[in-house]
């Protein structure tokens, strides 16, 4: 056992872990955030999807020691102060949620996309979403929520 | 904000913002402080004699608190349907992934280290590994108490089917094979249990779809009442059939009785996958007989379907598969014979289609063969051949409403048909598959079909409803609130539905048979009026005014007089009811039947239908399937929430075409080998057809609630075939097996070229 000291969503936690756990599990089993799940355990879904110094990340393939002296966003860090990120909103306009399990990786995945590039075909947009898997929504609702939330872009306080 | 009508409108999801921002706590989310984690020891033999179990290094690591094995289970066999649940294996094993130890600790890991140490003794017995051949002479017979392996036979006759070939002016027969599927729900099965050993009694936090019907096996198959069994539904992620009652849970639960402590289940994907319930694979030998326009005369069925290694909801499946997909065309003549049999595998269950997919796949293939054979458009063939409404089939079902011309119309159109069946051009194809369902199917449980609702006007006018039925991210709850909301023209935002809780909501089937805006819908509809007559009498004495001058509106009572908003009467009531809030119950019943000993008599309160058109491009030099347009024409009666039943839609497409395409689980001498996400490939982004349109019939209905049938299943079924029936068109190839695989294809086009 040993004391990390992780950075998440900007507030520093000091948590007792074993060398040997995964972020993912650190995240959610002990700091109780369990906005970032866990569908695979072997990177192929994405729904443990979270940032680390602002990249996306599979949390299931890092362990938390790895973690130390980075930026971690998860899902619950996205909003601020209660307001929702465009990215989150364009998911609620769109109605691009169903059981909502794979939303919170989708969701830092289109924010990570749409930060990154300007212009986008749907293609480009389907090839970098790849690694985060949906069941329920047969993907098209989701593609219309980037699409949606790309028209908003262009300056303000999130982009 | 919605403005108008809340019926037809796109109101947000139900707890869509706690799921967008991560609040909403999934059952494997839940913070049960001190619940212990499991582990399972699976059997590595597709069957097997157990010699010896000594679980004596597993009880010595530390942290470990309880090991369980079979024989210390006193009860026979148990079972939702049949009795074929060891729970834990006894003697034998029955399928590689059997349950045959359980190990609960302070953390998973050691349970995982724990379980390792349990040693078991097998002696390897003959397996039966392939259905096909499961009823065959020299194959072991699994069970003693079912020769030929054969767990139950479903036969249906109609007419005669012999005079009706003999009439035919065309008869064709084909062999179609469908594979199993797994569900992939996102969040695998998890489940905590709380004992209560001072009073005996079980706390369930599980993910099923089916939470009433599993308290009441679960009591029995833990030898308590169940009174003493209460199971809290918390939200999931996702269920598709696949997480009904479930045997993982019934050892959680003897752990924590044992341990003296909560236990947690919660699979690794890879174990999620054996753990069962896979979709029922079948092998389906269809003939069928028609006239010189396309008219079927007869309709020939042999059909045999894995149950796997023991009974989830085959009985059940099978007989769907059977006869679901007669009440779609119109047919007289009609000879069935259908088979479950045991086999050495993953136990098989329900899967979004409920066996009706399977069978789809096969009709729609074997008309498409029959209209090119005819130089027909297959279009005309399902015209030509459709039930109408007013229909009553040939075993009894009553067509009270369909939109399946308008579906066939609607989606041809769209797709510009026509044009695009004249292009020719090479490798590239359109195909068209129409489908029917239930919504609802008695059958399910014997006392009744249907469902109750309780709504209480609460604090501020805001209103509970409490309902049986499951949200398993198929939008029930919204569509309950939405259903609710326009009864009483109150705001959405002021509705809450609670999560189903076997102590507290009313008691409900569940989640299947595409039941839930029928069946709860018009319970809650049926409440909700209830509710609403109760607050205009209030409402009318209050105001001084006849209860036909009043009106509901934006959450108050309206008159000439005055007004009076719901959070007024709310605290009128809880004074004149000393405490007790205003509270309303309503019960759905549809007035349907268990078929008889003949199979004949209607099981459903109202059908809903389906048409798709799939465009596609195959590249001959891979084999690879491209599907360039996809258009889905569903008739919904109406739809409460377009959005909803659009999103529906597109992910069943999605989900069909991963099971036509990507999708093939992989066997080695009886042992999945391809139990992961890597191995097992769902759809993803990059798999989505290029164009998917939904489009939504609205013919009504004269029992669902505002109109409204279901959508959940028929989104899956004609998508096999709508595929398979464009792969035809661009290649000459018939396929005839699932999955599509794209080896094979390449080499058929080859030596069709």
């Amino acid at each position: 056992m040993r004391i990390l000291t992780l950075k998440v969503n900007g507030a520093t936690h000091r948590v007792a872990s074993e060398d040997s756990e995964l972020l993912v599990d650190v995240l959610r089993e002990r700091l109780g955030l369990t906005g970032t799940k866990k569908g695979c355990g072997a990177g192929e879904c994405g729904a443990c999807t979270v940032l680390l110094d602002g990249k996306l990340v599979n949390s299931c393939l890092l362990l938390a020691v790895q973690a130390q002296g980075k930026e971690i966003t998860t899902i619950e860090g996205l909003s601020r102060q209660g307001k929702l990120h465009p990215v989150q909103e364009a998911f609620l306009a769109t109605d691009a949620i169903q059981c909502g399990y794979c939303t919170p990786g989708m969701v830092l995945a289109a924010k990570t996309f749409l930060e990154e590039h300007g212009d986008f075909t749907e293609s480009d947009l389907k090839r970098e979403m790849a690694g985060n898997i949906c069941r329920c929504t047969g993907y098209a609702k989701i593609i219309q929520a980037v699409k949606l939330a790309a028209r908003g872009r262009g300056g303000g306080e999130w982009w | 904000m919605v403005v108008g009508t809340m019926i037809g409108s796109n109101v947000p999801n139900y707890d869509n913002y706690k799921k967008v921002t991560g609040k909403l706590k999934f059952v494997s989310d839940l913070n049960m402080q001190n619940a212990l984690e499991m582990q399972i020891l699976r059997s590595p033999h597709p069957h097997a004699l157990i010699k010896k179990i000594d679980a004596g290094q597993a009880l010595q690591v530390e942290g470990v608190k309880a090991v369980l094995t079979g024989a210390e289970l006193g009860q026979a066999e148990v079972g939702p349907i049949v009795n074929d649940w060891p729970i834990l294996a006894r003697d034998r094993v029955y399928y590689a992934g059997e349950e045959v130890a359980a190990v609960c600790a302070i953390d998973k890991k050691t349970a995982a280290e724990a379980a390792r140490l349990i040693e078991v003794d097998y002696e390897p017995l003959p397996a039966v590994l392939d259905y096909r051949l499961a009823m065959e002479a020299g194959q072991a017979q699994i069970r003693e108490t079912s020769p030929k392996n054969i767990v139950t036979s479903f036969q249906v006759e109609r007419g005669d089917v012999e005079k009706g070939l003999a009439a035919s002016f065309l008869v064709k027969r084909e062999v179609f094979e469908t594979s199993s599927v797994y569900a992939a729900y996102l969040e695998t099965n998890c489940c905590i249990v709380e004992y209560d050993n001072y009073k005996g009694e079980y706390t369930f936090w599980a993910a099923t779809q089916v939470p009433y019907r599993a308290q009441r096996f679960y009591a029995q198959a833990l030898g308590v009442s169940p009174g003493q069994v209460r199971i809290i539904q918390p939200p999931m992620g996702g269920g598709f059939g696949a997480k009904y009652e479930h045997n993982g849970h019934l050892i959680a639960a003897l752990l924590s009785k044992k341990a003296g402590q909560a236990v947690r289940l919660w699979y690794e994907r890879e174990e999620d996958f054996l753990a069962g319930s896979l979709r029922l694979p079948m092998q389906i030998d269809l003939t069928l007989g028609v006239d010189q326009q396309g008219i079927i005369l007869a309709k020939k069925v042999h059909l045999i379907a894995d149950n796997g290694a023991r009974t989830l909801s085959g009985p059940v499946i099978m007989p769907t598969a059977c006869f679901r997909v007669d009440s779609l065309y119109r047919m007289e003549n009609i000879c069935t014979e259908g088979y479950l049999v045991y086999s050495n595998t993953i136990p098989k269950g329900a899967m979004r289609g409920f066996g009706n997919a399977q069978m789809t796949f096969a009709m729609e293939s074997l008309l498409d063969q029959i209209a090119a054979e005819l130089n027909m458009d297959p279009m005309e063939i399902r015209k030509i051949n459709a039930v109408e409404a007013g229909d009553i089939t040939v075993h009894g079902w009553e067509i009270k409403s369909s939109g399946l011309r308008e579906c066939i119309a609607q989606a041809a159109e769209t797709a510009d048909w026509n044009n695009k069946r004249k292009a020719k051009s090479k490798y590239h194809g359109i195909g068209l598959a129409c489908c029917n369902h239930v919504s609802g199917y008695r059958p399910v449980l014997n006392e009744y079909d249907g469902s109750a609702a309780r709504v209480k006007l609460i604090a501020g006018g805001y209103l509970l409803i409490e309902n049986g039925d499951v949200e398993i991210g198929q939008g029930l709850k919204s569509t309950l609130a939405q259903i609710a909301a326009e009864v009483l023209q109150m705001p959405l935002e002021k509705i809450k539905v609670l999560d189903v809780d076997t102590e507290v909501t009313p008691y409900g089937i569940g989640t299947l048979a595409t039941r839930g805006t029928m069946m709860a819908g018009n319970a809650v509809k049926i409440a909700a009026e209830k509710l609403l007559a109760e607050l205009k009498e209030i409402a009318a004495e209050l105001l001084s005014c006849e209860i036909n001058e009043l009106e509901a509106k934006d959450g108050k009572m309206v008159c000439s007089s005055g007004e009076l908003d719901y959070a007024a009467l709310a605290a009128e009531v809880i004074t004149r009811q000393k405490g007790c809030a205003l509270s309303a119950e309503g019960w759905f019943d549809p007035q349907t039947v268990i078929p008889d000993a003949n199979k004949y008599g209607n099981p459903s309160p109202s059908y809903p239908f389906a048409a798709h058109i799939a465009e596609v491009e195959v590249d001959p030099d891979t084999g690879q399937v491209t599907i360039c347009t996809y258009i889905a024409a569903h008739d919904v009666g109406k739809a409460i929430c377009p959005s909803r039943v659009e999103g529906q839609i597109q992910g069943g497409v999605v989900q069909g075409l991963g099971w036509t395409l990507l999708e093939k689980l992989v066997e080695d001498a009886g042992t999945l080998v391809n139990n992961n996400f890597l191995d097992y490939r769902i759809p993803t982004f990059l798999d989505t057809p290029e164009k998917l349109t939904p489009l939504i019939v609205e013919p009504g209905d004269p029992v669902g609630p505002f109109g409204a049938k279901g959508v959940g299943e028929p989104a899956i079924n004609p998508v096999v075939a709508a595929i398979t029936n464009a792969i035809y068109d661009a290649t000459g190839v018939r396929i005839t097996r699932l999955p599509v695989a794209p080896e094979e294809l390449k080499n058929l086009i080859g030596g069709k070229s």
